[in-house]
């Protein structure tokens, strides 16, 4: 009941916060509720499964240009499709990468997620007939669901909720299931679960291909709102900033990669229109708050504030 | 392809493949000691050719250069190590992820202080012309960085075998606790160990500034990117690994990109998907990275 209200208010915000916040506010917030999306995927993989990927942007970025792509070779701008083919990439580029890595485990199923789509960025970035290159993928279409246009900044926020309350619902289902069950199994003690009889590495590879689809989507999302997309959509920078995303959150948790996202986009969008301009240090920021997170609250914004209400609830 | 090219490319992808030495020996070595993968080696790499754009300007010796930024790289790895690594000695992921935080500060201080353009330094005079081989011109600079790696190879291999800091490295290798309950002091093997992969990144940084340039991106390709390669194909933590993946990588990495273009990244993604699939601890490695 509370869930239903809190997404109602969260879909609607535009609507009712309109006498006192900016257009910048349901910008903020949109593209807010983008990474959040794109960080619950990862957090199956990272929280969930024990499956520390580095490669993430791979799958939202192929879920953006599959989305921009899609719509200018099949010349529609209708939302199934478009999304679908979003996911359909991000799922099946996951596949291919899954193959590889879900027999790796720790410090090794990082490096080979962060080299192999890394491979998938240079093809982006160089496959200019295709992608456009580094001069990125521009004339996205509009985001059409039969007649109704989600370009208006309103709407476009009112698409992004949505699917982030999807999202999150899907996310949270699974994480709650037997299936969701199995993958910490699998975290905690993958050859236990392998003598009660499950096939740990079809597990593992289901979960990345699960993130990979709902990446795609959240990378479609992300096409649709800056009517852009750029090679970086698929590059290291945007996986460690999804990895980061998770972690000051609380990996593993219900609302951790949410929290997270608040505060990385604090840190990206709010802290520069304070900082001088020439000062463009957020990244460096964003480093600092993940290397402090990492060496004292490794259970991330989570973590902490469950702590914090032990300690008051036990007074 | 004229068989003139194809020497020339072949050479190309020689020195390419010495510099990926460099650049894959020190990922490698702090691996093989430290069971940590520095993912700020890149940006490491990416601070040594700043710091020698800055000493060539200042100075215009390249040759200084060549010296001052790998020291002043292992110094930076020689205080990272005990500030951050240390304190979670033993949590192999944990420290992994703390070189994810310093790459990400590395970086956005280099653009912060020398600037975000593409930047260029020159060969060293002397080393900046051509010489005419088979079929064409070819830049001594190029043939000088393909000397480069064969001698720090051969040197790094007299250093593990015929040394007591050799000794120690194999030592460690096998295992550091053991050594430490031997009575070596881990937490001074493992900072120099630390400053000295930096060092060696440094280096790369230096010696690749006129060849592949100095700007922003450098940190992760080549950087960061083809060192994981190179490890993973070659096989972590063994210097002979080093020496194969690059050899392997840097022809590779060049004739895909002569033949594919736009795909040549393909090349490189089907040698590692093969060495995984079929010798998954890399073609010379003792450590399994997938089962």
């Amino acid at each position: 009941m509370l869930v239903a209200l809190g997404a109602a208010a969260l879909v609607t915000f535009p609507y009712w916060s309109a006498p006192w916040a900016s257009r910048f506010a349901t910008t903020l917030l949109r593209d807010a509720l983008i990474l959040a999306i794109f960080a619950l995927s990862l957090d199956l993989l990272v929280g969930r499964a024990g499956m520390p990927s580095l490669g993430h942007a791979a799958f939202f970025g192929g879920g953006a240009y599959a989305a921009g792509i899609a719509g200018q070779q099949l010349a529609t701008d209708q939302l199934p499709v478009t999304l679908g083919a979003a996911a359909l990439v991000g799922a099946v580029l996951a596949l291919v990468i899954g193959v590889l890595v879900v027999r790796s485990e720790g410090i090794f199923f990082l490096m080979l997620t962060l080299a192999l789509a890394q491979i998938v960025f240079a093809i982006a970035f160089q496959w200019t007939a295709v992608t456009g290159g580094s001069n990125g993928l521009s004339g996205i279409g509009r985001p059409m669901l039969a007649s109704i246009d989600f370009s208006s900044p309103d709407l476009m926020y009112v698409l992004v909720a949505v699917t982030f309350v999807l999202a999150a619902l899907v996310v949270w289902g699974l994480a709650r299931s037997p299936y969701g069950r199995a993958l910490i199994g699998v975290r905690e003690n993958e050859r236990r679960m392998r003598a009660l009889g499950y096939d740990t590495a079809r597990l593992r590879l289901s979960a990345f291909v699960i993130a990979g689809t709902i990446a795609g989507i959240a990378g479609a999302l992300s096409a649709y709102s800056t009517r852009f997309v750029s090679a970086q959509d698929a590059g290291l920078g945007n996986s460690v900033r999804a990895f980061v995303t998770v972690l000051v959150g609380g990996a593993g948790t219900l609302g951790g990669p949410i929290v997270g996202s608040a505060v990385v986009s604090l840190i990206e969008r709010v802290v520069p229109s304070i900082l001088p301009t020439d000062l463009r240090i957020s990244e460096a920021l964003l480093g600092l708050v993940f290397i402090g997170f990492v060496l004292f609250a490794r259970q991330g914004m989570a973590g902490l504030g469950r702590s914090a209400w032990l300690r008051v609830s036990r007074r | 392809m004229s068989p003139e090219l194809v020497f020339q490319q072949a050479l190309n992808g020689l020195s390419f493949g010495a510099l990926l030495f460099i650049l894959a020996s020190g990922l490698s070595l702090v691996f093989g000691m430290m069971d940590v993968v520095n993912l700020a080696h890149g940006a490491f790499y990416m601070l040594g050719a700043y710091v020698a754009l800055s000493v060539v300007q200042a100075t215009g010796s390249f040759w200084l250069a060549l010296l001052v930024a790998p020291f002043a790289l292992g110094l930076l790895g020689f205080v990272l190590e005990p500030l951050l690594l240390r304190r979670l000695r033993g949590r192999h992921l944990d420290q992994v992820l703390l070189t994810i935080g310093v790459s990400l500060v590395i970086v956005d201080v280099i653009g912060q202080v020398w600037g975000r353009e593409v930047r260029s330094l020159s060969a060293p005079a002397g080393l900046d012309g051509s010489v005419t081989l088979i079929g064409g011109v070819y830049p001594v600079y190029r043939l000088f960085v393909m000397a480069f790696g064969v001698a720090l190879a051969a040197a790094m291999g007299i250093v593990y075998r015929r040394t007591r800091i050799g000794m120690l490295i194999r030592a460690g290798v096998q295992d550091a606790e053991m050594l430490g309950a031997l009575g070596v002091d881990t937490n001074r093997l493992f900072a120099s160990t630390f400053a000295a992969g930096a060092a060696l990144a440094g280096l790369a940084g230096v010696i690749a500034a006129p060849v592949f340039g100095v700007q922003p991106g450098m940190d992760t390709d080549p950087g960061l990117l083809y060192s994981l390669v190179v490890v993973v194909v070659g096989g972590l933590g063994t210097l002979s690994g080093a020496v194969a993946g690059s050899v392997l990588v840097g022809p590779a990495d060049t004739f895909g990109k002569v033949l594919f273009q736009d795909v040549a990244l393909a090349v490189i993604f089907a040698i590692v998907a093969l060495v995984l699939l079929l010798r998954p601890t890399g073609l010379l490695g003792r450590i399994r990275i997938a089962r």
